[in-house]
């Protein structure tokens, strides 16, 4: 389907920058479906639509569909590219209907389960091995947004460039896999936490050849069990070193 | 081990059951009922990109998923079984197959002449009868999103 001559459809750029309201819309009547036809009406416009006609493409675009927020490119891009190539409407519909759900269950995994908890872990890393706060806080806006800026980028350049055929082209697993490493960092960096606080602040005379022991205990805990926790077990965890290291300062 | 979970849901694979129920549960296996996807391939790898890592999907026809229930259950694997529609599942169960077992009702979503019974279920009047058909089967019907939230009886979806 990648043909040399094809290029970006007028608008495409207008629609990328609606992609970061799109998640303000969200409802549980069509969940993300009216974001969706805002994020298309640039690329309509474009094509030349107007008045009633613009009415009803907008509204074919409506219907109840979800996606990661961040992951909602790859639709986009792929319906664009679709619309564009004169795909009928019928299996433009079956590939909204079908790839939503992938789009939710790996943005979920790659995102919430994997790269917001690692960044933060690292954040709280840095902030408990004692850097002036504004570092934590630095490093983890912007390094949680290089990531969820490329991510965005790349869904949508995924979707531009292979239309329907998306779904082959990514590889869904590796997605996942990405997910599991990332996951394993922030166990890792679940691990450094607890070893740093434990070493940096409970350590009393005498007790420090314990403490340490202790604290690579618990990093390489972090580094063998990271990847199968929850993250029910990890916030429980997080919970639980702040709870000691309260009670250690109290 | 066997089938884990039925559920109806019109996004089938996604992340309420990948991430939600499948950990939980400990699942390894996705089967999908449904005739239409069955046959097409392009949709498959498309519901099949959520998929974590250590799972695997089938797409079965009413017809095909009927006669491997048994072995579903006999099977190694932890399976849940989904499918997108009431009607689906009730074919499924004919013939005393799901007798005394469970079936979620996980997402039916707006669309004309639905109305909302709890956020992530919307019921018509087709539907309600689907649903008591269902019951008929001695199915246990409830609705539950996921495994943490509260799980809603039919009666109560009904009334």
């Amino acid at each position: 389907m990648t043909d040399v001559n094809w290029t970006k459809p007028a608008g495409w750029m207008a629609s990328f920058f609606r992609q970061f309201f799109i998640q303000g819309s969200w409802n549980f009547r069509s969940m993300l479906g009216s974001g969706f036809a805002y994020c298309m009406i640039p690329l309509l416009r474009r094509r030349g639509l107007s008045g009633d006609a613009l009415d009803e493409a907008v509204r074919s675009h409506m219907g109840t569909f979800n996606s990661h927020p961040y992951l909602v490119g790859i639709a986009l891009g792929a319906v664009a590219r679709m619309e564009d190539s004169g795909t009928d409407a019928e299996t433009i519909e079956k590939f909204k209907r079908a790839i939503q759900g992938s789009l939710g269950g790996l943005g979920d995994l790659l995102i919430w389960g994997a790269w917001l908890p690692a960044t933060i872990l690292l954040a709280l890393v840095l902030a408990w091995a004692g850097t002036p706060p504004w570092v934590p806080v630095g490093v983890f806006l912007i390094l949680y947004n290089a990531g969820h800026l490329a991510l965005r980028w790349w869904a949508y350049s995924q979707g531009l460039e292979y239309g329907k055929d998306v779904g082959v082209r990514i590889r869904g697993a590796e997605l996942s896999r990405l997910a599991e490493r990332a996951f394993s960092g922030g166990g890792v960096l679940l691990g450094i936490l607890a070893g740093v606080f434990l070493v940096s602040h409970l350590v009393g005379e005498g007790a420090v050849v314990l403490w340490a022991f202790a604290g690579f205990a618990a990093f390489g805990l972090g580094l063998k069990f990271g990847h199968r926790a929850l993250r029910s077990t990890t916030f429980v965890l997080v919970l639980v070193i702040t709870l000691i290291m309260a009670l250690g300062n109290a | 081990m066997s089938v884990v979970l039925y559920r109806i849901d019109e996004r089938l694979i996604h992340g309420q059951v990948v991430m939600g129920w499948g950990p939980q549960l400990g699942v390894d296996h996705y089967v999908v009922v449904d005739d239409e996807l069955a046959t097409s391939q392009w949709e498959q790898d498309l519901y099949r990109l959520g998929l974590p890592d250590n799972a695997s999907a089938d797409f079965l026809t009413v017809d095909d998923a009927r006669a491997r229930l048994t072995e579903l259950d006999a099977d190694a694997r932890k399976t849940v079984v989904l499918t997108r529609t009431i009607v689906a599942m009730t074919a499924l169960a004919e013939g005393d197959r799901l007798r005394g077992r469970e079936v979620n009702l996980g997402g039916l979503h707006h669309s004309p002449g639905r109305t909302e019974r709890v956020p992530y279920v919307f019921l018509g009047q087709e539907e309600e009868e689907g649903l008591q058909a269902l019951a008929d089967e001695g199915v246990e019907v409830s609705a539950r999103d996921l495994p943490g939230s509260r799980a809603v009886d039919l009666e109560t979806l009904l009334g």
